[in-house]
């Protein structure tokens, strides 16, 4: 009773950090309709800048959230407004070459910049925990999870209650229709994707405190979040944070219980079960990209 | 032709001519093909692997002037690309280099990229030294032209079992964990071929993804079954990931063995007073008694990377460097740049050099008493060489303090 508890706590830790990791992955796919293969790069960004800050400022890394997707927020606006939208112009399906080529060159310009050498952000409390009852708790890990609780809550309410958040669900709902109503799409595009790199920036905090990073990972967070979006559906936190949940409980429960080899087998078969299944996802959602 | 334009064209000549006259009489280019990991996921150790590369070609050339084979000078010269850590782009690399006439090959870095671009250079006849392949696939293929600058995997962990012998109280059992790729596959099997035939009782052995995020459901068997000594042989990143969570989880074994890690400056780092007390491989330190014909010694060689190169010295560095000393000594030995002879004359090396004596197996993999690895152990926030005894800088620390009461 104590490993099954044990082993879903621990799933249940991991499938937050998957959630947050996903969520700006989500909204750019359930928004923009764009699959973007950047992801990791932006995810990578925020662990750089964290430890470069917590560094030089003295403070904790989750301290440098804000400061971190500020950062990312401007990247992300013009990163979409002045060369993602060019190519979506011209062709949907350019998206994911541009995509694709950009986080090539940032991967190696990260490697100049960094080296490819592995880093790690290791706050004061990096190797704590503690116990509830039967179950331990890593603390860094349960921070970092409920650093994802909040900032999931944060843009589901964001989404649902600010006017920005109301012009970025119509936009996805209808673009026609919102253009009709003066909605500047382009800008909405721009401050959706701004706010979705915002977002992977924060992850990559919380990625960078509890796992050793290099600007090769960035490809299997873009995987991850691909992944966690399939399982939950398109366009909203909620649907990430299902989808992350699950793919972190699975990972958990397989590696327990039938073998430590066998969370990536499992993880893909379930992700071609859904697809079969219900290819919207758990929460499939009106958003256009999935219908 | 007027008067001017006649002085000026004999001006120019008589320039030229000495300029053409050193060309006549450079010394000869010996030139070394591969591909490095310089992205990717092994780029960490594909620069540290570069770095010896460079070091060599730059001490030969620039302090020795080059080297005499056969009563010829030559110059040597690199031709690496970098791989990107991917196989597939490697061997279209190493194809191209072989179809462009290279005739010696420098391995690059890991297993999975190693054993694939030596089935190149061996369907080419074209000697291959390498220090970044481990995998016992790579030597167990009948291969005639690729040489390792380590034992093959299943034989690399024969010294560390032996010393596990020499702890005291001495440990019983042990648990295993490796990552599901080439080399940690292989090594995880040496581990337990090791361990068994030296009487330790095996309680677990875990297989990993090749990437692994989380392990905390076999750390909780590990806490389940307290084995005396724990053995991860996986790359540096997966390492610490393993070793951040035995200390977040509280799981203590008395011993903690990774393979690779600790012998980074930046796993210590990130491990803090932690890292005190892990053990790992080394097959190399400066501290190392080797005489060496080019550099003179280890020393020697640590001060001339140092001096050239800002990157810490890693052991694969000094093994990198040695690949190109190694051939050289069995160029000079075979008198010949025939890639032939000189596979020849590296079959039956036997030559003493900063890194190690160099003795190959039949099989091409280094010889497993010669140049198996010696145990490196963190103290004090460095790495201390602790077996085999002649080489040892500080006596091992068993059993490990508990990760509370690490200073």
């Amino acid at each position: 009773m104590n490993l099954i508890a044990q082993t879903l706590a621990d799933g249940l830790v991991l499938g937050g950090i998957y959630a947050l990791a996903a969520v700006g992955f989500s909204l750019i796919f359930g928004v923009l309709h764009v699959i973007n293969l950047s992801h990791g790069i932006l995810v990578l960004m925020g662990a750089y800048l964290a430890l470069i800050l917590s560094t030089a400022l003295r403070i904790d890394p989750l301290l440098t959230m804000p400061l971190v997707m500020i950062g990312l927020f401007c990247v992300g606006y013009v990163y979409q407004r002045f060369l993602i939208q060019r190519a979506v112009d011209r062709a949907s399906v350019n998206s994911m070459l541009l995509t694709f080529g950009v986080a090539l060159m940032l991967q190696n310009a990260m490697i100049w910049l960094f080296s490819p050498d592995m880093k790690s952000i290791t706050p004061s409390y990096a190797f704590a925990s503690f116990k509830l009852g039967p179950v331990n708790f890593d603390a860094v890990r349960v921070s970092a999870l409920a650093a994802s609780l909040v900032l999931l809550s944060l843009l589901a309410l964001f989404l649902k209650f600010s006017p920005l958040g109301r012009v970025i669900r119509a936009t996805a709902q209808q673009t026609m229709a919102a253009q009709l109503c003066g909605v500047n799409v382009r800008h909405v595009y721009a401050l959706t994707f701004a706010v979705s790199a915002a977002f992977a920036g924060a992850a990559g905090i919380v990625i960078g405190i509890i796992l050793p990073f290099s600007p090769a990972d960035e490809g299997n967070w873009t995987l991850n979040a691909f992944v966690v979006v399939v399982l939950g559906g398109v366009g909203s936190p909620a649907g990430a944070l299902i989808g992350g949940l699950l793919l972190g409980v699975v990972n958990t429960l397989t590696a327990q219980y039938v073998g430590p080899a066998f969370p990536n087998v499992t993880m893909f078969l379930l992700l071609v079960l859904l697809l079969l299944v219900r290819p919207h996802g758990l929460l499939g959602n009106a958003f256009a990209a999935s219908r | 032709m007027r008067r001017r334009d006649v002085l000026r064209t004999v001006g120019a000549a008589a320039l030229a001519a000495p300029a053409v006259r050193s060309a006549q009489a450079q010394a000869k280019t010996l030139v070394f093909g591969g591909s490095v990991p310089l992205t990717g996921a092994a780029a960490e150790t594909g620069l540290n692997v570069n770095n010896g590369y460079i070091t060599a070609v730059s001490y030969l050339n620039d302090k020795l002037g080059g080297v005499e084979i056969a009563g010829e000078k030559y110059k040597l010269e690199l031709k690496l690309f970098d791989d990107a850590s991917d196989p597939a782009r490697a061997t279209t690399l190493i194809q191209r280099q072989i179809d462009d006439g290279t005739n010696f090959f420098l391995g690059s870095f890991g297993s999975n990229i190693v054993l694939p671009t030596a089935a190149i250079t061996e369907r080419a006849k074209k000697p291959m030294v390498q220090t970044g392949g481990g995998s016992d696939a790579i030597f167990t293929k009948g291969y005639k032209y690729v040489f390792g600058m380590y034992p093959r995997a299943t034989r690399q962990f024969a010294s560390t079992a032996a010393l596990f012998k020499t702890l005291t109280p001495t440990p019983t059992t042990y648990s295993v964990i490796w990552t599901n790729d080439a080399f940690s596959k292989t090594a995880g099997e040496g581990v337990k071929l090791s361990c068994d035939a030296a009487g330790f009782k095996r309680l677990d052995a875990f297989e990993l993804p090749a990437k692994p995020t989380d392990v905390s459901s076999v750390l909780g068997s590990v806490r389940a079954n307290s084995p005396d000594l724990l053995v991860c042989v996986m790359h540096d990143q997966d390492s610490l990931l393993i070793a951040r969570q035995m200390v977040a989880s509280n799981t203590y074994v008395k011993l903690l063995f990774q393979g690779l890690g600790p012998q980074l400056a930046s796993f210590r780092e990130a491990l803090g007073k932690y890292s005190e007390a892990l053990l790992c491989s080394t097959y190399w330190d400066e501290s190392v008694p080797y005489k060496d014909k080019f550099f003179g010694d280890s020393r020697k060689f640590a001060e001339y990377y140092r001096s050239k190169i800002t990157r810490p010295i890693a052991y694969h560095t000094a093994g990198a460097a040695a690949c190109i000393e190694t051939y050289i000594l069995a160029m000079q030995a075979a008198k010949s740049t025939n890639p032939e002879a000189v596979r020849e004359a590296l079959a039956v090396a036997d030559y003493e050099t900063f890194y190690s004596r160099i003795k190959f197996t039949p099989d091409g993999d280094g010889d497993p008493i010669i140049m198996g690895s010696m145990i490196g152990q963190v103290q004090k926030s460095k790495l201390e060489i602790v077996y085999p005894e002649a080489a040892s800088s500080a006596k091992a620390i068993y059993p490990q303090p508990a990760w509370d009461k690490k200073a």
